[in-house]
């Protein structure tokens, strides 16, 4: 049997924090309506609101860790991605110098964790080159 | 009977869930329920809250087109349900309409002809105080004042498609406005006015005047006005208004006889 | 489609198969005069005309798009044109509504043997639609300082409008 139902929520993309309802159908996410007398969006979204729930079961969404090898992206366990980013990270900065880094966090990612990319740009790798996808 | 009576009623076996709302957190959001559930269905209606409920039945429909669905539909909402069952879009056998009449400040300043359903369940009937006093408005100035008027208008448009999403007669799975050649990729505003004019166009003898466009559109464009002229043009030019009667077909929906064509 | 050359407008007609566009023919193996402006385009059938090709064309800058089918009774599908007929009448009335003069969207009914009313009809219209001047829409409006200042001056809510 059909089953339908709305969960309201916040739009995960910019820092508007436009107000949402998920719907959810056949226990999959069917699609998106705005939010009527939210106090921020006032029942509109605009285009990346409107898609919003489009993301989540994309066939091109990354579920795991890619590494380019020998021309082909190939999954690889997290612990391998990461230990070749740091390292490549840390032998650019090393080379040539802190400066040659630079960081963009995303309005998909929590407060938190932008704030944890900030510090590792600043206190841990030393640069101020660090931007957010909003500003693109 | 309330409509929560009624749903209650027609759960025992004469449909399989019920289209209306459930309060959440103070907020009236969109649900259906089942026999399971049906205390939990909220009891009034407030004005701020429409959702687009013709397009949530003809969805449960399309994916089960078997499920029999009784919904709290306001004359707005019956409407699209008429339109769309005409276009092959919705089944009504399948569907029971618990009519809810708008009332006060909503019927009145919602501006539609007829805010309630042909059976009221809920909701004490209030006459309709259509406005179309912009429209009037417009069709007293001049032309160049006009095409100002809609150009600066629809130069705010950020293409959200928030008025096509939202529209109880929008389902094409491949819509105009998103076809490169009619409307050029990547462009903010969206080509000036073709973009509307599109969306104008396409709801000729079909838009139900619910408003929901207007009250999606983050820029306050007076798309309501719009297109309440062109439901007025064809109103004047063929005595059809979309909605008002399931025999009815639209006259821009079928070739017709030599008599239409006065 | 580019600026208007000399500053001449330009009219897009859509002539049907088997009625306009063989008057058309007919009016130039006739040697009949009439103004170049016309660019014209062959449909099947004028009730395969979409409002979507209406309004691309004025998107596009055409000063003026006139229609041509058969007489009522005479289509070669029977009844496509009752079709043309009921869109062209919510064509020009939503088009008026927006601000684009009805003088620049004309429909007409010319059958195959109406080489003379062709030219007739290419005359009057081109005419009428110089009287209306270049469009509004026509290529860089965007970009004219004059039209751009009007738009920005124009942009209240429907409210607050004088109606004349």
């Amino acid at each position: 049997m059909t089953d339908y139902r709305t969960v309201p929520t916040v739009c995960p993309y910019c820092g508007t924090g436009c107000g949402m309802l998920l719907e959810v159908s056949g226990g999959r996410l069917a699609g998106v309506l705005p939010q009527k007398g939210h106090p921020v969006s006032d029942g509109t979204l605009c285009i990346k609101g409107w898609v919003a729930n489009q993301f989540v079961e994309s066939p091109r969404r990354l579920t795991r860790p890619l590494v380019r090898k020998g021309g082909k992206q190939q999954a690889v366990p997290v612990e391998e991605a990461l230990a070749l980013v740091a390292g490549r990270l840390r032998d650019t900065v090393e080379k040539h110098g802190p400066d040659a880094a630079a960081f963009i966090c995303s309005a998909k990612c929590t407060n938190e964790e932008d704030y944890l990319v900030s510090k590792i740009a600043r206190a841990v790798v030393g640069t101020n080159n660090i931007d957010h996808c909003a500003r693109l | 009977m309330s409509i929560k009576e009624k749903a209650r009623e027609l759960l025992e076996g004469e449909v399989d869930g019920v289209l209306g709302c459930r309060l959440v957190g103070g907020s009236h959001l969109p649900h259906l329920f089942t026999a399971a559930g049906i205390e939990d269905m909220a009891e009034d209606y407030p004005e701020g809250e429409r959702y687009p409920i013709a397009s949530i039945v003809r969805r449960l429909q399309t994916e089960d087109p078997g499920v029999r669905i009784a919904v709290v539909a306001r004359g707005c909402d019956e409407r699209s349900l008429i339109e769309l069952s005409k276009q092959g879009q919705v089944d009504l056998g399948r569907v029971v309409i618990l009519g809810l009449a708008c009332e006060g400040d909503l019927a009145r300043e919602c501006g539609c002809a007829e805010p309630y359903p042909s059976e009221i369940v809920d909701g004490q009937r209030v006459e309709g105080v259509p406005d179309y006093s912009l429209v009037e408005k417009m069709d007293r100035m001049p032309a160049d004042a006009r095409l100002d008027f809609w150009l600066s208008r629809f130069g705010s448009c950020i293409k959200c498609y928030g008025c096509r999403n939202v529209c109880p007669l929008c389902y094409c799975k491949e819509c105009a406005l998103e076809d490169a050649e009619m409307v050029e990729r990547g462009r903010v505003p969206p080509a000036r006015p073709a973009f509307h004019l599109i969306r104008a166009l396409d709801m000729a003898g079909r838009c139900v005047d619910c408003g929901l466009c207007e009250e999606a559109c983050p820029m306050g464009i007076p798309l309501r006005t719009l297109y309440r002229k062109v439901g007025r043009v064809v109103e004047d030019n063929f005595d059809y208004r979309p909605g008002r009667s399931l025999e009815e077909k639209s006259p821009l929906a079928v070739l017709g006889t030599e008599k239409d064509l006065e | 489609m580019g600026e208007n050359d000399n500053g001449e407008v330009r009219i897009l007609a859509f002539l049907c198969n088997w009625c306009s566009y063989a008057g058309a023919d007919l009016a130039g193996v006739s040697r009949l005069q009439y103004p170049p402006n016309v660019l014209d385009i062959r449909v099947m059938c004028t009730g395969t005309i979409s409002p979507y090709h209406v309004i691309k064309a004025f998107q596009m800058g055409i000063d003026g798009v006139l229609i041509a089918g058969c007489h009522i009774g005479d289509c070669h599908y029977i009844k496509g044109n009752y079709m043309t007929y009921k869109r062209f009448q919510v064509m020009r009335d939503v088009l008026k509504f927006i601000g684009i003069d009805e003088d620049r969207l004309r429909l007409e009914w010319v059958s195959a043997a109406e080489g003379e009313k062709f030219a007739d009809v290419i005359k009057g219209f081109t005419e009428q639609v110089e009287k209306a001047g270049p469009s509004p829409l026509r290529s860089g409006w965007e970009k004219d300082p004059a039209q751009w200042e009007r738009i920005r001056n124009a942009f209240k809510p429907l409210e607050t409008l004088e109606p004349a």
